[in-house]
């Protein structure tokens, strides 16, 4: 309030010495305004006076002499008169020339006696406003300022301003961050959640994450009482379980041969199962589907996959054995899954969508930033894939002994063979750690149970396989490397 | 050290005041000039009025001597001229002086503190 106090205070000097200062120069131009008015008074007489003098010729006037003295006299040449027209000069002419110059001059007095009443006006309301601004500070008179502190103002605004957050602010982001990390474990487990990923509220988020969480109870119980037929219906190495990057580096060595290039392969199926949520499996060979980890997959006696330079960007991987298995198999499977296939929530779909059809079975499309080359080559493979690939084809070899045996069969036989012995491995999740095709790489215990339940029609082809086997290893297995598909049918056919 | 001070000092505010003077005499001096100009301007236009009959006269000291109606007009509108160059003369002076007073000011002012504070110490010395 003292400084308040101050400060009116103040403020009332300067106001009042404005107020003056305004005053001061409103009566400046009154007294100039006086003046002109006189002037133009004094034109005026003049005027009058000279259009009467020309009337008379002459005129008796009383002469002043000096300061004190009168002499009479006569006024001539009336209508002569010597005009001075400034600065010292002087100039004889008529009186109506004159007159015409004292019009001159009277315009001249208006506009200077126009200019100072204007400026008067302007200086007089300035003083009005200055006396009113005067009773305003002092606090006299019906004017009252108005004054705010501007920290209430600036605090009242902010005040305005904040939101109150009917939900926390952390909270929904940690719901984020778990429902991310929950639907990575679902992930790994093969759960539908990595479709779902997106824009989804924090109560979505939530009621998303119970959903999961039944889904995986009831595919964890699926899986419990499927398992055995589902590890049957797995031979394919396509279509083996789908099997997740992550669970496909758990797996076992034998496993990882495979789980490079059978994780594109067996996407579209791995993925299937997932995708259809709380579908029942059709089919007992798609494994995955139900929520428990659980890889399924077989034992792939013959070689899974032939590699075959079928042009730059195509990855020709079949099997010959499979083939049949595969299509019978993967015919419901893409029935099934077809639908869901199209269906893309993850780049992983994209991946599954894109596949090269052949001989029946969907392959997926290699990456383009990979370099063919290594693939299409069949004897330049140095990746753990193609090393497992080699095996495969070691097994081509002896596969094709059995192709007669193993496709007379139904495919069923063959897989359950192969099932049991493949049970024991790594059961983790079946929807995408693991394709479900080991490449095992020691082929004598497997090539054993094989060549005791193949039928002994070819009795000399099971000895030789056994020396192949036994022996040599190397030489055979170069020959059913570079197999086309073309002659591999042809063997099959045999 | 307060009174060599108090010495400049005085030199100073002499110097200053006399700044101030030439400024307003120069200045008053424009006014004059602007006055003369608008009469001049006045009388122009009256000599341009006139006819060639009428007689000019000039006043030079208590004698009005005849001019020509034209050697007037020219001479007005030398007068003019002479009249408009004196006034531009005059304002750059007018600026120069003020800068000056304003630096003499500034010297003024810090001299004054200087001597406040010699005389606050003298004080206190004392």
């Amino acid at each position: 309030m003292a400084e308040k106090g101050k400060m009116s205070n103040e403020h009332l000097g300067g106001v009042a010495r404005l107020r003056e200062e305004q005053e001061k120069v409103v009566k400046d131009c009154e007294s100039r305004i006086q003046h002109w008015k006189k002037v133009s008074g004094d034109y005026e007489a003049l005027n009058d006076r000279l259009k009467t003098l020309p009337d008379q010729l002459s005129y008796d006037i009383t002469v002043p002499f000096g300061p004190l003295a009168f002499m009479p006299g006569k006024l001539v040449h009336t209508n002569e008169v010597t005009a001075l027209l400034g600065d010292n000069w002087f100039a004889k002419c008529s009186t109506k020339q004159a007159q015409k110059i004292v019009d001159h001059r009277m315009k001249y007095v208006k506009s200077e006696m126009d200019d100072l009443s204007k400026t008067m006006k302007n200086f007089e309301a300035r003083v009005g406003l200055t006396k009113d601004l005067e009773n305003i500070s002092s606090g006299k008179g019906d004017y009252i300022d108005i004054r705010e502190d501007s920290r209430n103002i600036e605090a009242a605004v902010t005040k305005g301003r904040k939101r109150i957050a009917h939900i926390p602010n952390s909270k929904p982001k940690l719901d984020a961050i778990l429902d991310l990390k929950e639907e990575e474990e679902i992930k790994v487990e093969g759960g539908d959640t990595e479709r779902r990923i997106g824009t989804i509220t924090e109560e979505e988020l939530w009621a998303r994450l119970d959903e999961l969480e039944k889904l995986e109870q009831q595919q964890d119980d699926q899986d419990r009482l499927s398992d055995n037929a589902d590890m049957n219906g797995d031979m394919n190495g396509e279509e083996s379980s789908s099997s997740e990057e992550e669970k496909e580096a758990d797996a076992a060595p034998p496993v990882n041969g495979q789980s490079v290039k059978p994780s594109w392969t067996s996407a579209p199926h791995s993925k299937k199962p997932p995708c259809k949520d709380s579908i029942a499996e059709e089919d007992d060979e798609e494994e995955e589907g139900h929520g428990l980890p659980t890889i399924l997959f077989s034992h792939t006696m013959e070689p899974k996959k032939v590699r075959i330079n079928t042009g730059k960007n195509t990855m020709l991987k079949f099997s010959e054995r499979k083939e049949q298995h595969s299509k019978k198999k993967k015919k419901n499977c893409l029935n099934n899954g077809h639908h869901e296939l199209h269906k893309i929530t993850t780049p992983v779909d994209i991946y599954r969508l894109f596949v090269d059809v052949k001989n029946g079975e969907p392959i997926p499309r290699k990456s383009i930033l990979k370099s063919r080359s290594r693939e299409n080559s069949v004897c330049s493979d140095t990746s753990e894939s193609s090393a497992a690939d080699f095996d495969e084809r070691r097994m081509i070899g002896r596969s094709f002994s059995h192709d007669d045996t193993t496709h007379s069969d139904t495919s069923d036989g063959l897989t359950e063979e192969d099932s049991p012995t493949a049970v024991p491995l790594h059961p983790a999740s079946r929807f995408e750690a693991f394709s479900g095709t080991v490449v095992e790489k020691d082929p004598m215990p497997t090539a054993v149970p094989h060549l005791t339940l193949a039928p002994p029609a070819l009795p000399t082809i099971m000895e030789r396989k056994q020396e192949e086997v036994a022996s040599e290893v190397a030489p055979p297995q170069e020959a059913p490397k570079r197999v086309s598909k073309f002659k591999a049918a042809r063997l099959q056919q045999k | 050290m307060a009174e060599a001070i108090q010495k400049k000092l005085k030199v100073e505010v002499e110097k200053y005041t006399q700044m101030q003077k030439d400024v307003s005499k120069s200045v008053s001096a424009r006014q004059k000039l602007e006055t003369q100009l608008a009469e001049n301007n006045i009388v122009k236009e009256e000599l341009d009025l006139l006819d060639t009959k009428n007689t000019v006269y000039k006043l030079i000291g208590p004698v009005l001597v005849k001019q020509d109606l034209d050697e007037a007009k020219a001479t007005v509108t030398k007068r003019l001229e002479y009249i408009n160059g004196e006034i531009q003369r005059y304002e750059t002076l007018l600026k120069d002086l003020e800068k000056k007073s304003d630096q003499h000011r500034e010297l003024l002012s810090g001299l004054q503190q200087e001597f406040q504070k010699a005389q606050g110490m003298a004080v206190g010395k004392v």
